[in-house]
């Protein structure tokens, strides 16, 4: 079975399709639910990349492939390696640490941890550049730390080294949002079965918490990895000569005016992404990962034990403290004048933004408001249908549902304009067109997480609620997507955030009407008032990090009744 | 449990049909003049509002604008072609504007008083107008020189001093205008044999090629580098910010920038008359004068303009025969050889 892709690749607990085929065609909701998500996923997903590549291989005078060749002849190969290079470094590093926050969080007793917890979402909300900066301001050759504490000369922020150290800071909380999900998911009686069983608890880790969490580590590199070579904003302040191919992509476009070029180039970072795409489900469908059955279960006994809960606190503490230092020279950089040059304490940052920038703080909150629910419903029908339910077409579905995420943002945005832009489909200049950008572009963070949480509850669950007479519609609304809680909030908050703070994908798209906040922080930057852009950034962070409590309070919501009572 | 289904649907709809309605009600009417202007910006947002505010005042017409680099409003027009939603495009400069024009995404129009500006700056074909200029210059940290106890660089042929040895940055040709200006000038000025001599020799001495032609300037204000090569406007004005920056002229001559404005073809029909009182305004007086006003460091083009205090105006600097049109021309295959010869095989680590 393993052998054979097509089959192994059918969750094992599924019937015939032929079967399942006939049931569809009695769903009505089930039959239009996969047909309004491939109609969406064409429209907003492939159809803005299809765009894009026609552009690179029909020219003027027809299909032209020459300028894939003058592409390849230059040091694309070379780049390409530099960003794939770059991808799994941070992927690796930032699921390590994504893996012991989540770890520490939901097994352990670990002191701090809503702090913890707090601080670990923290990363998310980077508004473009700004991160980056900081750290030429704390690292750089006259950086606060490199030369005001340690006293050296002549430090070199720029290259591989800081790329991947702000990466993986900016990444980890990715990958533990997925991860402590399906932490959280794995009915802890398994573990508990273990232990009385006479394991240690290095042993039950190892043989049973590790391996039942391979769907969330699997599916925390491959968003890392596919995040991180297609990153913008951090190789563009801070690569110095490591070229990254989505930063050289956007140049070809902006600074050699080649949109052909420059096209093909982002397209071309399709090629990693998917391959890591299929290597993930293909190993994944080996398993079985259930472990949330529905019989009755009692919560375990969490970790205590000095030995284990000490370096987890210790940790986690670093790492906290590191984030803790970045956002802080932010923070403090909102308040003083003039950073490294005059520290007097200043509001005239604020009082600049709320004069002059207010439109666009408004209209950032209200898209980012509007695509959020849009955006965790449909990841989380999309990870429901994949793993549930069978029908023609879901790899196809699966596929185009990592498109936009996996393309670089500029890419996107031209695509976006290119297929929107004439009518029957004239999108441009309103705001429903970026609304459809952020839904379509951070919908698979929350696919990911929908599909971890779903692989480890038996289906035998929602089975028992169909038999019993219930409509899918009523099943997923009743019984699976109250189970997905904790991947619905991951959904939901990574959607709001990325939403509020990307750039690259928005810069085509915003219009004067619906101007965005991060655009405000570029042209901040870009005019070297960091000042400025600090004030923005903390605002942002102050609305961002309110609509996380606020999203916390609604998916509460979802629990059933009774238990939230206990 | 029902009732909430309800109210989360509920809620969903609400949010859509709000979006949609937001969507819908900035179509222009196409034909009937309007009261409004869609203009895509160069400048910086702090910049550009003075200054479209100075024109509402003058005309009551309400001008929004989308800040964009001008490498980007050129993607974006292209992309645009079909239904471009701006109808001017303001600052940047002009190369890219000539890039435009060559894709035909501009319409031909000259502001009303194009008389008063000089002809060295303006278009020969009627496509875009200049708005202000800029020159190359040198961005000098004075902590560091103090520090090291050296002189600024007064020319070309002090950067290759051992002094300043890994201590220049400039941006790459290929990724940056003002690069890319940095290269044809000395093209354009030794010849091009000499021009890639020097910068081989230049070369050994870069820090760093930055992505962003502001990059170096603000990398020089930092400390992260000695010597930034960048346009004089761009190093202005980190240094009004605080930061402790010497402006140096290369005394040897050195190229420029020239920002423009220019019409959008197609752009929505509603705007059109607008559009060109917008361009023409430009070119008036009042709105050159804006500069010093708002003090911001650009030159104005008109001659009989006030010129911001601190900036360095161009008949007290060596300025290159520099052809922008030539330099567009070449510029696939100058930046190609830069990335073989001056580069060579370190060039993308």
């Amino acid at each position: 079975m393993a052998s054979d892709m097509t089959v192994s690749t059918k969750p094992k607990r599924e019937r015939g399709g032929f079967i399942r085929v006939k049931m569809l065609a009695r769903e009505p909701f089930l039959l239009g639910l996969i047909v309004l998500v491939f109609l969406s996923l064409f429209l907003f997903a492939v159809l803005p990349i299809y765009q894009v590549i026609k552009v690179t291989v029909v020219g003027d005078a027809g299909a032209d492939l020459s300028k894939i060749g003058e592409v390849l002849q230059g040091h694309f190969l070379h780049v390409m390696w530099n960003s794939i290079q770059l991808g799994l470094l941070s992927a690796v590093l930032s699921t390590v640490v994504g893996f012991v926050f989540a770890f520490a969080i939901a097994r352990t007793d670990i002191r701090g941890k809503r702090l913890f917890h707090l601080i670990a979402l923290l990363p998310i909300i980077s508004p473009p550049f700004v991160l980056a900066l900081s750290t030429i301001l704390l690292f750089g050759r006259n950086g606060i730390i490199t030369h005001g504490l340690l006293g050296l000369e002549d430090a070199d922020v720029y290259g591989l080294g800081s790329l991947v150290f702000i990466q993986t800071m900016a990444f980890f909380p990715l990958a533990y949002l997925n991860l402590r999900g399906v932490l959280e998911s794995i009915n802890p009686s398994v573990e508990d079965a273990s232990l009385n069983l006479g394991a240690s608890r290095w042993q039950v880790f190892r043989t049973v918490t590790l391996p039942l969490a391979v769907p969330g580590i699997f599916s925390s590199l491959l968003i890392v990895f596919i995040k991180s070579i297609e990153d913008f904003g951090n190789p563009m302040v801070l690569a110095g000569d490591y070229s990254t191919l989505a930063v050289q992509a956007y140049l070809e476009i902006t600074g050699m005016y080649d949109l052909r070029s420059g096209s093909f180039m982002a397209v071309a970072i399709l090629l990693p992404s998917i391959t890591a795409f299929l290597i993930q489900k293909h190993w994944l469908s080996k398993k079985s990962y259930v472990t949330v059955t529905g019989k009755p279960t009692q919560s375990s006994v969490r970790m205590g034990e000095k030995r284990m809960v000490y370096p987890l606190f210790a940790f986690c503490a670093l790492v906290t403290s590191v984030v803790l230092l970045f956002y802080g020279t932010v923070a403090a950089g909102a308040f003083i004048k003039l950073w490294g040059i005059n520290f007097t304490f200043t509001l005239e940052h604020f009082s600049y933004i709320f004069t002059l920038g207010f439109d666009s703080i408004l209209n950032s909150t209200l898209l980012a408001a509007a695509s959020t629910p849009l955006t965790a419903i449909l990841g989380m029908a999309i990870a429901w249908l994949v793993v549930r339910e069978s029908f023609i077409g879901k790899k196809v579905m699966e596929l185009s549902s990592i498109l936009t995420f996996a393309v670089p943002g500029t890419v996107v945005g031209i695509g976006y304009v290119l297929a929107f832009n004439k009518p029957p489909l004239l999108l441009t200049g309103t705001a429903l067109i970026l609304i459809a950008a952020f839904t379509f572009r951070n919908m698979s963070v929350g696919i990911e997480a929908g599909t971890n949480s779903l692989r480890q509850i038996d289906a035998s669950i929602e089975e028992a609620s169909k038999n019993l007479g219930a409509s899918s519609f009523v099943t997923f609304w009743r019984i699976s997507l109250p189970l997905m809680r904790s991947a619905l909030f991951s959904g939901l908050v990574y959607s709001f955030v990325r939403s509020m703070t990307s750039i690259s994908a928005v810069i085509f798209l915003v219009s004067a009407n619906w101007n965005l906040l991060t655009v405000s922080i570029l042209s901040q930057v870009e005019a070297s008032r960091l000042g400025a852009a600090s004030a923005y950034c903390v605002l942002l962070i102050a609305m961002i990090l309110f609509a996380i409590g606020l999203l916390q309070f609604l998916v509460n919501q979802l629990q059933p009744k009774n238990r939230r009572r206990a | 449990m029902r009732r909430k289904i309800k109210t989360w649907v509920g809620m969903l709809l609400a949010c859509l049909l709000l979006t949609a309605g937001c969507g819908s009600s900035n179509a222009g009417q196409a034909g009937k003049p309007s009261n409004r202007l869609t203009v895509y910006t160069a400048f910086p947002e702090q910049e550009v509002i003075p200054y479209i505010e100075a024109f509402r005042k003058e005309t009551g017409i309400d001008v929004k604008f989308v800040r964009l680099s001008a490498g980007e409003t050129l993607v974006r027009l292209q992309a645009e072609k079909n239904a471009p939603q701006a109808s001017v495009w303001y600052g940047g400069p002009s190369d890219t504007f000539h890039a435009a024009a060559q894709e035909g995404l501009l319409e031909k129009y000259q502001p009303k008083e194009a008389a008063q500006l000089p002809k060295r700056f303006t278009d020969p074909q009627g496509y875009w107008s200049p708005v202000y200029v800029g020159a190359l210059g040198f961005a000098v940290n004075e902590e560091w020189l103090k520090k090291k106890g050296l002189s600024a660089p007064e020319s070309w042929d002090d950067l290759l001093k051992p002094e300043y040895a890994d201590n220049v940055v400039m941006a790459h040709p290929g990724a940056s205008g003002t690069a890319y200006t940095v290269l044809a000038t000395l093209v354009q000025m030794m010849g091009e044999e000499k021009a890639f001599a020097y910068l081989k020799k230049l070369d050994a001495h870069m820090r760093q090629y930055t992505k962003s032609g502001s990059a170096p300037a603000k990398q020089a204000g930092l400390g992260e580098t000695g010597v930034g090569i960048s346009f004089a406007h761009d190093i202005l004005a980190p240094k009004s910010e605080g930061y402790p920056l010497l402006l140096t002229f290369p005394k040897e001559g050195t190229g420029y920038e020239i920002g423009a404005v220019a019409l959008i073809k197609n752009g929505p029909a509603d705007e059109l008359e607008n559009a060109k009182k917008f361009i023409d305004w430009t070119a008036g007086l009042e709105s050159q004068n804006l500069y010093a006003k708002t003090k911001t460091f650009r030159l104005p083009v008109r001659p009989d303009a006030e010129v911001p205090e601190g900036a360095v105006t161009f008949d007290k600097i060596k300025l290159a025969d520099y052809d922008a049109v030539w330099a567009g021309e070449h510029r696939k295959e100058l930046v190609k050889k830069f990335e073989t010869e001056v580069r060579g095989q370190s060039g993308v680590k």
